[in-house]
């Protein structure tokens, strides 16, 4: 929801979709809904009552699934077969135990799927995108084969029958019915809350840009395992009650693609990422199976609808229903007013004491790289880079295009890994750590072209980070306390509080690379790296950059920069590096290396003329043969 | 523009889907045929009319079909005509559990007959024994079906896969000592059917000495089966038993041929009951001499096949009736065997306590039914002599006294 | 010895056709970055097209190969213009799940048309094989292998030799700068969209003969082509054919040494292995990490 400048008195239609009027007329419609469905078994059709009941697995199967596909953006097809999982689990255990009731076995088909996700996880520990749904598509196709031949535990292809309700007739179908209301409840719940804590916001942060996240101190794979894990525990639990409802299991009723792809689409029509999206298109999309199929009589006409319903809502509604008419509402509600990103940013406040202090040894190098190498294919890159950035200094990086400065910048930050050579940091090697470990060692960055994550406000942006990875902290919850205050004051800081609760997509270049570097700042970094700060913004901007770097170099931050925009570098940092075809050709103060021949002919020009002031250092310079 | 006609046309249609939601929940299952009040009887069934088991859903159908000709010409059932709710389950479990709720809850029919496969009918079963209903499946061969105590259920054939090929394994055993196979394989079709039959089989022969030198069972979904006919090969097995449903059946013998191995007798569980459709499949030549088992012979002088044979022939064409159908017919006989011994079809009680102490005189012979439902009876086998199916053993159904006692003559 | 040169020979034989059929998939992916799960679907259609040609008119299988290409180009053409044009350049779910659809719609589409019925189009030689010594050759896959053969090559000419070619590995590599070479990335796609699925339709022609299909199919066909070209490396031609012909073997070995059950757990195993051990596949290249659109 976005804030905005209300022109004077709203129309009609402002006032009819007010964010805050829908929040409770949603709210009034949930209650509703779940009173309808709470009591659901009181209705006397009996198709009705099992048409739910299948809505309401299918309903905890795509929550659960939201969790790993919605918040982390990470296509599973396998969540069918967790459900399976669980069911057979339930099944295997009531055959063993003839004598127990079946409802006893429901926890332990939770825990039964979790452990299943959680190997999963581990076995799919770095893979993404393409592979991963690849990887779910084969762990059905496995897990069917396993019921399929290991006959002695899942009694094979014959299947496993369970033994029909031993509660009175009159009861019908509330037992099932009502334990699986709880489950989604708890479902719905969890998902809830885990949206509102660092955790969920670090899924999202994955989602969005999981390379960017990384930077930020997010450790992925961690993430993703626990996420895929607490995505499939309630399924489990579904699964064994749908089990016990169907009173037959079996390797193709159960492992069948199809079941995933319902789930999937169930997601989808709802719309990801939302808490009650995929709960809605459980209820929409199961009436529409049984519709398609006893009104029209064939298993073909079902794919159809099914296939139709898929294609179309990729192409024509990808977000699904919810976050669609929610954008609807906005839309209409913020009609004719201007957003904020059009306004012109303050900069007559004085800015605020910086962040953090630290202490700093001028003598010591905080970062050294020694002979980087990185090829890309036959393209040298990075060819044996060798420099320094001394402790509390603001060290420039400099050179022509395809120089191979952003690379460095990759490679040092973890986004890519050398061939060759070292990289050490406040005395620890960190060539081969991961991009989260190094920024939980203190390195933080920017990018060169902006990458915020869209979907989340400006707030959300800046919390999302993590300086160090505490289990502990994964609960904490994101935009309240400690956490929340703190950026606040760092946004603050850089000067766009204002804009703490718009999405990040909203704003313009210029206040996209504030919050980045706020981003960096509440990571408390001891070395930032900015890619380009003073690249495509306005010069008051500009101004405002340099000012900024200034003070949190007085407070102890070393700074790294890469800048094609000579008189802010040369007015702002020493030493200065100058990097060329993937080698350092020449180090030093800013006035050595606007006269070194070398720099002149690589890069500067010999019609060089600087306008401003040259910052000098008595930082001793390296000259050429010394390196 | 186009977006925001779209999003206001899904508001709408979630918003009619939320309302039927509710509504069909409020709104009491619509009562139709009511039995007693109204002048029709419904039947409700759901078979597999698309999907993997389509061939026999559709001729289990057929079966229904025909003897709701013969009755309803004949004055209906308790004087009532007969009128069928089909739904098609897609050979699908989990739609047929809700197939059997909409027939039993919201289209509310007096009776229902059972689906094809044993698969389904499990899933199905446990809706019809929940709600009371007494559930005849035509075909449900697999033992799972029968080990759960239900009351009401009644497999009407002769009896459940693991004796299905006893007759034929008698006879092998019955062979003198130089016709005798001595080494025998059994290749399967994964499935709560044929697998066991298969197993039946080579239960008897193994401890009667004949050795097994190939046995294993292959999934559903194996159409290629040059690698398993050349395992057949290497192994030399004279005897080859193999636990076929029908497609793979066919498939087994087109690669005997490209591996170029004949053993000296082939049996395939029901693959050939399928007619015309083993025939062309497998080429007249192939089909000579393929012992199988069946549950129905056209030839067999029971009670209303004559009628049956005639009505099929009137509305289905010339070739024979498909088992699934004769199984379709029997099951629905046995049906309007109790309703009509009872006379009333209010209480699905005394029904399944009629069936459980009469037999019921069918197309497929006398069926007699144990507590849990499985019949007593003996299974027809049958040899494809001459482009015809006849029936060999036991004596008293056979067709015919000739038998051939080699694969392809 | 025998039994294993026999099962060799066979997997050799079934692994050219799959080869045929895997290209397309890679070819697709290499370029568009799509994961075509309708891909399976495609296949059985093709092979519906060839059935048809041969009950309605009676030309055999193998030679109405040449129909049966231009009509799949020209359905893998038009499905491209109506719906994954518009999802190229999008996140790789959105492409899975589009094509996911596709797969269904067709499956459905199939069954109406043509019933859920098992078909094969049984010809002369469908039956037939070539004796040597104790191994037999079948024949309808030996000449299938070769005409696999034939048109993986053309294929490969085709890329190697040809503007259109050239334009479409160019695409693939770097879309942005083959732009600025003239190269229209969308026309391109389309055609690329079209090549592939007009060479699973010539694989697809071959299944009409060798084994009898029905529309439900797909499934295992798309399990088994996303193995090849995984283990093959995702847009490497050379790297599914040599995916295709392990594939293929691999099961025939498992048939004949393992059991019957397992050709089926060697497609989803492959997947599993090569994603944990080498991810690129055996010919794949790892993209470049930092690669800004």
């Amino acid at each position: 929801m976005s804030a905005m400048n209300q022109p004077l008195g709203q129309t009609w239609v402002q006032k009819a979709t007010g964010p805050v009027l829908w929040k409770w007329i949603g709210r009034a419609l949930l209650v509703v809904g779940a009173v309808v469905l709470v009591l659901f078994p009181l209705s006397p059709s009996m198709s009705a009552q099992n048409t739910v009941i299948l809505a309401l697995v299918f309903a905890i199967s795509a929550s659960g699934l939201n969790i790993i596909t919605g918040y982390a953006g990470y296509l599973s097809l396998g969540q069918g077969a967790f459900l399976g999982i669980g069911a057979y689990t339930g099944a295997i255990l009531s055959r063993a135990f003839p004598d127990v009731s079946p409802f006893a076995w429901v926890p332990i088909g939770g825990v039964v799927a979790a452990i299943f996700a959680v190997l999963l996880g581990l076995v799919t520990y770095r893979t993404r995108g393409a592979a991963f749904v690849i990887i779910t598509i084969a762990f059905t196709l496995l897990v069917q084969f396993i019921a399929r031949n290991w006959d002695p535990v899942t009694n094979g292809s014959t299947g496993i029958t369970l033994p029909l309700p031993d509660w009175p007739r009159e009861l019908g179908n509330w037992p099932f019915h009502l334990v699986l209301v709880a489950l989604l409840a708890a479902s719905l719940l969890m998902s809830w809350w885990i949206r509102r804590t660092k955790f969920g916001t670090g899924l999202i942060a994955i989602r969005e840009d999981e390379g960017k996240a990384g930077t930020i101190g997010i450790n992925a794979p961690v993430y993703k395992l626990l996420a895929f894990g607490l995505s499939t525990i309630f399924v489990g639990m579904a699964g064994a009650v749908y089990g016990y409802y169907l009173t037959y299991v079996d390797p193709i009723g159960m492992f069948a693609i199809m079941q995933s792809l319902l789930i999937v689409l169930a997601v989808i029509l709802g719309g990801r990422g939302s808490l009650w999206g995929p709960v809605l298109g459980a209820f929409l999309l199961i009436p529409i199976n049984d519709w398609a199929n006893t009104v029209f009589s064939g298993g073909n006409f079902r794919l159809v609808i099914l296939g139709a319903l898929l294609v179309l809502l990729i192409l024509l509604l990808p977000a699904g229903v919810l976050p669609s008419l929610e954008k609807l509402r906005d839309r209409l509600h913020t009609r004719g007013t201007v957003g904020l990103s059009g306004k012109r940013l303050d900069f007559d406040a004085a800015i605020t004491t910086a962040p953090v202090s630290r202490p700093v040894d001028p003598d010591k190098p905080l970062l050294e790289v020694r002979g980087l190498v990185k090829s890309f294919g036959a393209n040298r890159a990075v060819d044996g880079a060798t420099f320094t950035v001394p402790e509390g200094s603001i060290t420039a990086l400099i050179g022509p295009n395809g120089s191979g400065k952003t690379t460095v910048f990759n490679l040092i930050s973890g986004v890519m890994t050398p061939d060759a050579g070292e990289i050490v940091f406040d005395g620890k090697p960190i060539g081969r750590t991961a991009p989260w470990t190094r920024a939980h060692h203190g390195i933080g960055r920017t990018f060169q072209i902006t990458r915020l994550f869209k979907e989340m406000t400006v707030l959300e942006n800046v919390v999302a980070p993590l300086r160090d990875f505490e289990f502990r902290q994964l609960g904490s919850g994101a935009v309240s306390g400690a956490e929340a205050k703190r950026a606040e004051e760092l946004l603050h800081f850089v000067g766009v509080a204002e804009y703490k609760d718009v999405p990040a997509h909203a704003l313009s270049y210029g206040q996209q690379k504030l919050v980045e570097l706020a981003q960096v700042l509440i990571l408390e970094p001891k070395l930032i790296m900015l890619d380009e700060p003073a690249g495509g913004i306005n010069p008051t901007l500009i101004e405002r950059m340099g000012e900024l770097i200034r003070e949190l170099n007085r407070q102890g931050t070393t700074f790294l920069l890469v800048e094609h925009n000579m008189p802010f570098v040369l007015g702002l940092c020493d030493p200065i590096r100058v990097l060329a075809r993937g080698a350092v050709i020449a180090e030093g103060s800013p006035d050595a290396i606007q006269k070194d021949p070398l720099v002149l002919d690589a890069y500067l020009g010999d019609d060089f003329m600087l306008e401003g002031e040259s910052k000098t250092q008595s930082v001793p310079t390296l000259g050429e043969g010394e390196r | 523009m186009r977006k925001p006609a779209l999003i206001r046309s899904t508001v709408a249609v979630a918003a009619l889907a939320a309302g039927a939601l509710a509504l069909g929940g409020c709104a009491a299952d619509a009562p139709s045929g009511d039995g007693s009040t109204t002048e029709t009887i419904t039947i409700g069934t759901s078979l597999p009319l698309t999907g993997d088991f389509s061939q026999g859903g559709e001729n289990t159908l057929q079966g229904y079909e025909v003897w709701k000709a013969i009755v309803n010409e004949n004055g209906g059932l308790l004087g009532q005509q007969v009128e069928f709710n089909v739904v098609d389950d897609g050979s699908d479990q989990n739609t047929i559990v809700s197939d059997y709720n909409y027939l039993i809850g919201e289209a509310k029919v007096d009776l229902v007959l059972g689906s094809q496969s044993s698969r389904l009918n499990i899933a199905a079963s446990a809706i019809a024994e929940r709600e009371g209903y007494v559930y005849i499946c035509p075909s449900c061969a697999s033992p799972d079906m029968f080990n759960r105590g239900f009351s009401m259920i009644f497999f009407s054939q002769q009896a459940t896969a693991a004796e299905q090929g006893t007759a034929f394994a008698e006879w092998i055993l019955g062979l003198p000592d130089d016709q005798r196979p001595a080494t025998a394989a059994y290749p399967a079709l994964d499935d709560p059917f044929s697998a066991p039959v298969a197993a039946g089989v080579q239960a008897i022969l193994e401890e009667a000495g004949i050795e097994t030198v190939y046995s294993d069972v292959y999934p559903e979904d194996l159409t290629n089966f040059d690698t398993i006919a050349t395992a057949v090969r290497d192994s030399g097995a004279e005897l080859v038993v193999q636990g076929a449903q029908f497609q793979d059946g066919v498939n087994f013998v087109r690669s005997l041929n490209r591996v170029g191995y004949a053993p000296k007798i082939l049996y395939q569980s029901s693959s050939p009951t399928y007619g015309e459709q083993y025939l062309e499949g497998v080429g007249a030549e192939n089909a000579e001499g393929v012992f199988f088992s069946a549950s129905y012979t056209a030839y067999a002088d029971t009670p209303g096949n004559a009628e049956f044979l005639a009505k099929y022939h009137e509305l289905y064409g010339d070739q024979d009736p498909p088992e699934d159908a004769a199984d379709g017919y029997a099951a629905a006989q046995v049906l309007q065997a109790a309703v009509e011994a009872v006379g009333s079809i209010d209480d699905q009680q005394a029904l399944a306590d009629w069936l459980h102490s009469n037999t019921v005189q069918t197309i497929l012979g006398p069926i007699s039914w144990n507590a849990d439902g499985t019949p007593n009876g003996v299974f027809l086998i049958g040899q494809w002599q001459g482009g015809t199916a006849q029936i060999v053993f036991p004596a008293e159904a056979a067709t015919t006294d000739t038998v051939i006692s080699t694969w392809r003559g | 010895m025998i039994a294993f040169l026999q099962a060799l020979i066979l997997g050799l034989l079934i692994g050219a056709v799959y080869a045929l059929m895997a290209s397309g998939l890679t070819l697709i992916f290499g370029v568009m970055r799509v994961v075509n799960l309708a891909h399976g679907a495609f296949a059985i259609l093709a092979a519906f097209l060839t059935w048809t040609l041969w009950s309605a008119l009676g030309i055999d299988p193998l030679l109405s190969i040449p129909i049966v290409v231009v009509a799949m180009f020209v359905i893998g053409w038009l499905t491209y213009q109506g719906t994954v044009r518009f999802v190229r350049g999008s996140h790789m779910s959105t492409s899975v799940l589009l094509t996911f659809g596709i797969g269904l719609l067709l499956e459905g589409i199939m069954g109406f048309i043509w019933g859920n019925r098992s078909h094969t189009a049984r010809t002369g030689y469908t039956d037939a094989s070539l004796q040597i010594g104790d191994m037999f050759l079948p024949v309808a896959q030996l000449i299938s292998a070769g005409i696999a053969v034939i048109v993986i090559v053309l294929l490969w000419l085709v890329l190697s030799r040809t503007w259109q070619g050239r334009a479409i590995r160019a695409a693939s590599v770097n879309d942005s700068a083959a732009k600025i070479v003239g190269v229209n990335a969308q026309k391109v796609s389309a055609f690329t969209f079209g090549l592939g699925i007009a060479t699973l339709g010539a694989g697809g022609a071959m299944i009409a003969v060798i084994y009898p299909f029905v529309p439900g199919q797909h499934d295992q066909w798309i399990a088994r082509l996303l193995a090849i070209v995984v283990l093959g490396g995702l847009g490497s031609l050379p790297g599914a054919v040599i995916g295709a012909l392990i594939v293929g073997v691999g099961e025939s070995m498992a048939t004949a040494y393992i059991g019957a059950a397992w050709p089926v757990a060697i497609p989803f195993l492959v997947i599993f292995i090569v994603l944990l051990v080498r991810p690129q596949g055996i010919m794949g290249t790892r993209l470049r990490e930092d690669a800004v659109a």
